[in-house]
């Protein structure tokens, strides 16, 4: 390569975007409503469409645990109202056992991929990424817009599954096959299992076009003086998710392209040695291996559950900065965290495997890897732990919220450390400590996550406050609620009831739980109650919510806060200021808060050491 | 406006690209690493099958026809495939380097040349499946015995059909790319952006998809 | 105003186009040479007819992968042009693709695992697996992969 070098500004990149500047800066340009709410280019819109239709998601597939908690809290009782909403599912006020499993099926599918995936890293990263590193827009609007549109498609496609007469997929989220293989296996193995199939390639697909963008957003358009090492911590956590998406989500994509095959083409990738009860037949499938398909899942399974969390790992360490008037403790040991656990992500697959076949010599090895992203976790809780200690602390929901997440993180966390370990699991596999133990470190925790960083970035994102008696009140419901549900669950997994189990009657032994069973459907409705009241707050806010008065109303230092109250397609007015600090002067030099565009004054005492 | 850069450049304090690469560029790389975890992911699942099945058709039975020259001709024909997309690879690199000297006739010369190759390797695959189908190979049937002359399982024509098939999907993709690429050449929207890297992107695509076949061509005909 | 806002700054490289018409015609020749090294070693293995041994069989399919790795690297290296790039970059590529190691690894020793373990545990599709077929029904159009 020539060593003689000129700095020449591609005319190419220039183009797109002065064009699209030209267009968006100009006060005088009129945008009709298809292109403002719509079809719309802006990231800020993009977000709150992600947002929107990921709380959408939310209440569907929250409403999906309440049914079969209801089913589970009182086996015994009929409910007449359920077959007037669900007909031939609750023949006789009762749910049917397919459609049982059918529900939990969904349920993991809609919150997993639909809600934690595309609603919070869909939301977050179109929203924060332009803003917080200061660029105009992401790499690429449109990309970014048909991004959404595949995820709105893949929604309509999942949404009609629900509609068909053999019911939507059901043969867990995970679909394993020879069950998702073969339609005359259950009901749920159908069409259903078809229009699953195919909506989750087309999110394969959203996936694919947003973490493109966000990661070529990051490096490339980063402003002046933005160096990796003075992005906030919320963009280093997007920028590992992006990475996971883009590596983890094809190997799935191809996982579901064998099953298609093996449904619909003779193919036998997955099948062998298979008797059917229901056509009384043996199928001429030989040669595959069901493993084989586990191995693909779950190859992006796991990374996948780094992807619902890194994002909230990221708004919680702003979040709480922030709120502590503190910086964050160890920056670089956050950094690096972040990246271990991205790069164990693709290491640890087979823990999810330990009892399903896998050859348990290979199994030590997972048990090993796996054990090690207790290190990297451990750092964070640490550091999270020791931004609080003795900050300057103010209560807002975010902050609440943030301290939630470390809690719950935490609680979730050290059972994760009993499941690792194939032997435990052959206890425990399968049982509600299984369950107790996903949903308070990836479900709930990630739920804490993104509220704090909800109700934290809701201002910058519609102008106005949320209503914070609604929020305190969601956020104290919402903590004790999740608790009270899941922590009694490792009790039952322990005395080892299993999961996916529609009815208990038949076991004596598990008929002690049946009151710690309607105990627990109880409170998640209740849970489920606050959540509708977060999203009536949601709605109401913005509207009728406090009306934002101030640039920056958090006092905090990242680039965000520099744009006007409302940013117009742009995000700011004049030039993208330059960055001089990283995202975490507060408390420096006896002033509350430094923000990032100031630059290093003379008298100023040296850069903390990050 | 050319301007000399400062000896010790500083690529990472943002205002600019770490990698001096425009942001398509980028995509398109970060595009292709996806994409070779989705090959990747199909290729490793053959093997994955391959080690857990105790025989396995050899090749050299299987791929030995040439059109018009008959049978008994192992690798003949998927060596002529091979020839034609490392030459429609070098054609695109040619292409390519064109685009960067702004050399519009020799870019209109050599992406019509890769296109030629292009539709010839997919010309050959069409042919090759035809004749297997003949032979009674398809998803899910495999006329074809084991090395060791047990019966095979299907997997072995399951795999083919659904690798080589996905990897032309791609060279199908990667053709109309080009034919956009040349018509866009032709209509001088480069000449007019004042660069080529549109073609460089798209060349990054073809060579992704010559890369793949020598893995496909590597583990489905040779080993 | 919007000079330096949000447009990305790259610096142009300058090209020697001779030079690189070199390079790819080395490349080109490179590959060529590889792939025929491949194919004689191919043809060996073909009209040996099973007379090498198992270790020179698997010895000579080592080679071959190697010499397949060696053309992916000549591919990206110079036809996707990714050794010109700034070295920051081609880690950005090559490091992920690491990740491949232990995804081959753990794949391909699980396929091997499952096939002694039903190797032993069900004698019969041992057996089944054993049986060798009479005839060759090379090019029977009607084939039923039930009929045994």
């Amino acid at each position: 390569m020539s060593q003689e070098v000129n700095l020449h500004e591609h005319a190419g990149a220039m183009t797109t975007h002065e064009v699209h500047h030209d267009e968006h800066h100009g006060h005088h340009h009129k945008e009709t409503f298809i292109t403002k709410y719509v079809f719309s280019q802006d990231h800020k819109m993009i977000a709150k469409q992600f947002l929107i239709t990921g709380i959408v998601w939310a209440i569907i597939g929250g409403l999906f645990s309440v049914l079969f908690r209801l089913q589970l809290g009182f086996p015994n009782e009929t409910f007449p109202w359920l077959e007037n909403i669900l007909g031939k599912w609750a023949a006789g006020g009762k749910i049917h056992p397919e459609f049982y499993y059918a529900l939990t099926t969904m349920h993991g599918t809609v919150l997993v991929f639909f809600v934690l995936t595309a609603g919070l890293s869909g939301t977050f990263s179109n929203f924060l990424i332009p803003l917080q590193v200061g660029a105009r827009d992401m790499a690429s609007p449109f990309m970014n817009m048909l991004s959404y549109w595949f995820f709105f498609v893949a929604s309509i496609v999942m949404i009609s599954s629900l509609f068909v007469q053999t019911g939507p997929a059901s043969g867990g989220w995970t679909v394993y096959p020879p069950l998702s293989a073969l339609g005359d296996a259950s009901e749920g193995s159908k069409i259903g299992m078809d229009l699953w199939l195919i909506a989750m390639a087309l999110f394969v697909v959203n996936s694919l076009l947003g973490s493109l963008n966000y990661i070529s957003t990051i490096l490339n358009m980063r402003t002046k003086g933005m160096s990796m090492t003075r992005m906030p911590l919320t963009i280093w956590a997007l920028f590992f998710t992006a990475v996971l998406g883009v590596l983890s989500f094809p190997v799935l994509l191809s996982g579901f392209i064998l099953l298609l095959f093996d449904r619909h083409a003779g193919t036998s990738f997955y099948l062998s040695d298979i008797f059917l009860a229901s056509t009384q037949k043996a199928l001429p499938n030989e040669g595959g291996s069901a493993i084989l398909y586990q191995h693909l899942f779950w190859f992006l399974g796991h990374p996948e559950v780094y992807i619902i969390i890194l994002p909230t790992m990221g708004l919680v360490s702003d979040v709480m900065s922030a709120n502590a008037r503190k910086p964050i403790f160890g920056y670089m040991a956050m950094v690096g965290s972040m990246f271990a656990i991205a790069v164990l992500a693709f290491l640890v697959w087979a823990h999810h495997m330990f009892v399903t076949g896998l050859n348990p010599f290979l199994g030590a090895f997972f048990v090993l890897l796996t054990l090690l992203i207790a290190v990297p976790s451990a750092i964070k809780v640490f550091n999270w732990i020791t931004t609080l200690w003795r900050g300057n602390l103010r209560f807002t929901p975010g902050m609440l919220f943030s301290i939630g997440f470390v809690s719950l993180f935490i609680s979730g966390g050290l059972t994760g450390i009993f499941l690792g370990n194939s032997t435990l699991d052959i206890h425990l596999h399968d049982t509600y400590f299984v369950i107790a133990h996903f949903h308070i470190v990836m479900g709930v925790s990630a739920f804490f996550g993104m509220f704090a960083g909800l109700y934290h970035w809701f201002p910058k994102m519609y102008g106005r406050y949320m209503n914070n008696t609604m929020a305190y009140i969601h956020f104290w419901i919402t903590l004790v609620g999740a608790y009270l549900i899941f922590w009694p669950m490792h009790y039952q997994g322990l005395a080892g009831v299993p999961r996916r189990y529609l009815d208990f009657s038949g076991w004596t032994s598990f008929n002690q739980f049946d009151g710690l069973n309607r105990f627990i459907s109880i409170v998640t409705m209740m849970v489920f109650a606050v959540q509708l009241l977060f999203v009536f707050n949601f709605f109401y806010s913005i509207f009728k919510g406090r009306k934002v008065r101030t640039q920056n109303p958090w006092g905090a230092t990242t680039l965000e806060w520099t744009t006007p109250i409302n940013p117009g397609h742009g995000n700011w007015e004049g030039e993208i200021p330059e960055v001089h600090r990283w995202a975490y002067d507060y408390g420096k030099d006896g002033r509350d808060f430094i923000p990032q565009t100031e630059p290093i004054s003379a008298s100023e005492s040296p850069e903390s050491k990050h | 406006m050319a301007q000399a850069v400062p000896a010790e450049q500083k690529w990472w304090s943002g205002g600019k690209s770490p990698f001096n690469v425009e942001y398509g560029k980028l995509m398109m790389w970060y595009f292709l690493m996806s994409d070779a975890f989705t090959f990747g992911a199909f290729l490793i699942s053959y093997g994955t099958i391959r080690f857990a099945t105790n025989s396995w058709p050899d090749p050299n039975e299987v791929f030995q026809s040439f059109p018009g020259l008959g049978n008994g001709l192992p690798l003949m024909f998927v060596s002529l495939m091979t020839f034609i997309l490392i030459i429609s690879s070098v054609t695109m690199v040619l292409a390519v380097q064109a685009g960067h000297a702004m050399d519009k006739k020799s870019v209109v010369r050599n992406l019509v040349l890769t296109i030629i190759g292009g539709i010839a390797f997919l010309s050959c695959q069409a042919w090759e499946w035809a004749h297997l189908h003949h032979e009674g190979a398809w998803w899910g049937s495999n006329p074809f015995l084991n090395i060791d002359g047990t019966k095979a399982t299907t997997n072995f024509t399951n795999f083919f059909f659904t690798i080589t098939g996905f990897h032309g999907f791609h060279v199908f993709s990667g053709v109309v790319i080009n034919i956009i690429m040349l018509i866009m050449t032709l209509n001088n929207v480069f000449e007019r952006k004042g660069h080529y890297l549109m073609i460089e992107k798209a060349g990054l695509y073809w060579h992704f998809v010559d890369l793949v076949w020598v893995f496909v061509f590597t583990v489905f005909y040779l080993v | 105003m919007h000079q330096d806002d949000n447009t990305e700054i790259t610096f142009h490289h300058e090209y020697d186009r001779e030079a690189s018409k070199k390079e790819v015609i080395k490349i080109t020749v490179i590959l060529s040479v590889i792939t025929l090294v491949e194919l004689a070693l191919g043809f060996w293995m073909y009209l040996s007819h099973g007379n090498l041994g198992s270790f020179m069989i698997t010895l000579i399919k080592g080679v071959i992968l190697i010499l397949m790795l060696a053309k992916a690297f000549y591919i990206v290296a110079y036809f996707m042009h990714l050794k010109h790039e700034l070295k920051n970059m081609i880690m950005t590529i090559v490091v992920p693709l690491l990740l491949f190691v232990w995804f081959i690894i753990a794949f391909l020793y699980e396929g091997n695992s499952y096939k002694n373990l039903k190797n032993t545990y069900d004698p019969y599709h041992k057996e089944q697996s054993e049986i060798k077929v009479e005839k060759k029904e090379q090019g029977s159009k009607e084939h039923d992969p039930q009929a045994h």
